[in-house]
């Protein structure tokens, strides 16, 4: 039995594939507890989930109309940075009341791998995203070295100034949710496992009226993720235009959690705060969303192609992984209209190319293992193989966890 | 009915030279994005990439291949970008590229 300990933000999008983890470990019979923002990671952990609070900042909301470098300059500065300064005193108490063997620091929460490397502890990144590895700034060497900037400030203040790794990359452990299948050739550091998305096994209780779907049409789901609902009012009416222009073999459901398309249920059109996304994949076409890392894994799990418009962060990094791949089509966020969405959506849904690229990605995310090959790689750091030299050799195949 | 095309009169002209590159570069632009839509928008030296045209950083690159493609060893691309603060890639404009072009061919 082993200790883990998960350092998470404040994301849905980063909480989810973690608590997958947790739930196998705890299953497995190791003691798991977080470290993060106590409301949201009880309601997307379980109710038996043993949280450590940590203070976050107060304003978690970006201004929406940051876009590109802008974003990312924001993201860096304005809110990993004083995420990790927030936190950091939360995960040094969760630390020394839990006493964990192994660290699961968030990519994004930087006081978790910082932490670990001052305490010691040895620690796995949780990387819920591929952008970090694509070499999306490979040609903009200055911007790089605006973050590597940032980060030795951090490591200054909460970790062990002594170490010289990107604290972004755990030197023992990365996961990534993902698999080359979608990445393709990708800068990960040989420490890094591709598991696929690791689902949470909670049945998603979320009301839907399944009697709505009509199995002589296409279902079409939309869903710009949680953290866009400023944003996103132009794009879901032309996404709503473009699948009632094609209401006779169409008709979709859209996640409008701003509430701008007021309610709409008719025949075509289905508006709803919120929808068990996992469920209607196993009945939906095709997807179109703003290249999430999660809601584009989820879709293509399911063998599902999309169309993708991506806002900001990662978004155009998985938006090209996913064009590159064939399973889908990218258009502007921005700019992109009722024609242009609805051109793409013909596209997905008539040419095969795209569901069987989908379906490629799909074989490639199940035989990756998920959420069992993730705590399996964690078993390995709690346990290194290396240490048995400290313990007397009693035969082939100490220390025997599988 | 027919309208006659005006020129932008708010925006300040480029020189000769510089015209001809924002010509290419608008070229360039409506090559490697086609999808963008850019019908219906004027490209000038004060239309900003991100702002304007909705284009990522990622497409930045793409169209780094393509400007690199028409002026081949003329003008150092890769140096170009890969000399941008941060500050200067965020509100990056096609007339910042288009003089850097300029300036390489005078």
């Amino acid at each position: 039995m082993s200790r883990f300990l998960f350092v998470v933000p404040p994301f849905v999008g980063h909480i989810n594939p973690a608590a997958a983890v947790a739930a196998e470990l705890t299953r497995r019979g190791h003691r798991v507890a977080w470290a993060g923002l106590p409301g949201l990671v009880e309601e997307l952990a379980g109710p038996d989930a043993d949280i450590h609070p940590c203070e976050v900042p107060r304003d978690l909301r970006r201004p929406p109309e940051l876009r590109g470098a802008a974003a990312l300059r924001y993201l860096w500065q304005d809110f990993l940075a004083p995420l990790a300064m927030a936190m950091a005193p939360g995960v040094e108490r969760a630390a020394a009341a839990f006493r964990p063997d192994v660290i699961v620091a968030d990519q994004q929460a930087l006081s978790g791998a910082l932490t670990a490397e001052r305490l010691g502890i040895p620690y796995a990144t949780s990387a819920t995203t591929s952008a970090e590895f694509s070499g999306a700034l490979a040609g903009m060497p200055k911007v790089d070295e605006w973050i590597h900037g940032l980060l030795a400030g951090l490591r200054a203040e909460l970790g062990d100034p002594a170490r010289t790794h990107d604290p972004r990359f755990s030197p023992d452990l990365v996961l990534a949710f993902t698999t080359t299948a979608l990445t393709g050739e990708s800068a990960a550091p040989p420490q890094t496992r591709f598991v696929g998305p690791a689902l949470a096994r909670r049945p998603d209780t979320t009301p839907f009226p399944w009697e709505w779907l009509d199995p002589a049409r296409h279902t079409v789901l939309v869903s710009l993720g949680t953290a866009n609902t400023d944003l996103g009012g132009r794009f879901l009416t032309e996404c709503a235009a473009a699948v009632r222009e094609r209401s006779p073999h169409l008709q979709a459901v859209i996640a409008d959690l701003g509430g701008v398309l007021e309610g709409t249920w008719d025949d075509t059109v289905l508006a709803v705060r919120r929808m068990p996304q996992l469920a209607l994949l196993r009945r939906a076409s095709a997807v179109v969303c703003h290249a999430g890392h999660n809601t584009v894994a989820e879709s293509l799990l399911h063998g599902v192609p999309l169309v993708v418009a991506p806002i900001r962060d990662d978004q155009p990094v998985i938006a090209a992984q996913l064009t590159t791949a064939g399973a889908g089509i990218r258009v502007r966020f921005g700019r992109g209209d009722r024609h242009a969405i609805g051109a793409a959506l013909d596209a997905v849904l008539t040419a095969p190319e795209y569901r069987a690229a989908a379906r490629r990605v799909q074989e490639s995310f199940r035989a990756a293992g998920g959420a069992a090959a993730a705590a399996t790689h964690l078993e390995e750091v709690a346990t290194p193989i290396e240490e048995n030299e400290e313990v007397a050799p009693t035969g082939q195949g100490e220390p025997g966890r599988s | 009915m027919t309208t006659t095309p005006t020129s932008d009169a708010t925006t300040p002209l480029p020189g000769a030279g510089e015209n001809a590159v924002l010509a290419e570069v608008t070229e360039a632009l409506h090559a490697v994005l086609p999808e963008i839509g850019l019908e219906g928008t004027a490209i000038t030296m004060d239309t900003r990439f991100v702002e304007d045209l909705d284009l990522e950083s990622i497409d930045l690159v793409t169209l780094t291949g393509e400007l690199g493609h028409r002026y081949g060893d003329r003008v150092d691309f890769p140096a170009f970008f890969a000399s941008l603060e941060l500050s200067e890639i965020i509100g990056l404009s096609v007339g910042q590229v288009v003089r850097h072009i300029a300036g390489c061919q005078g």
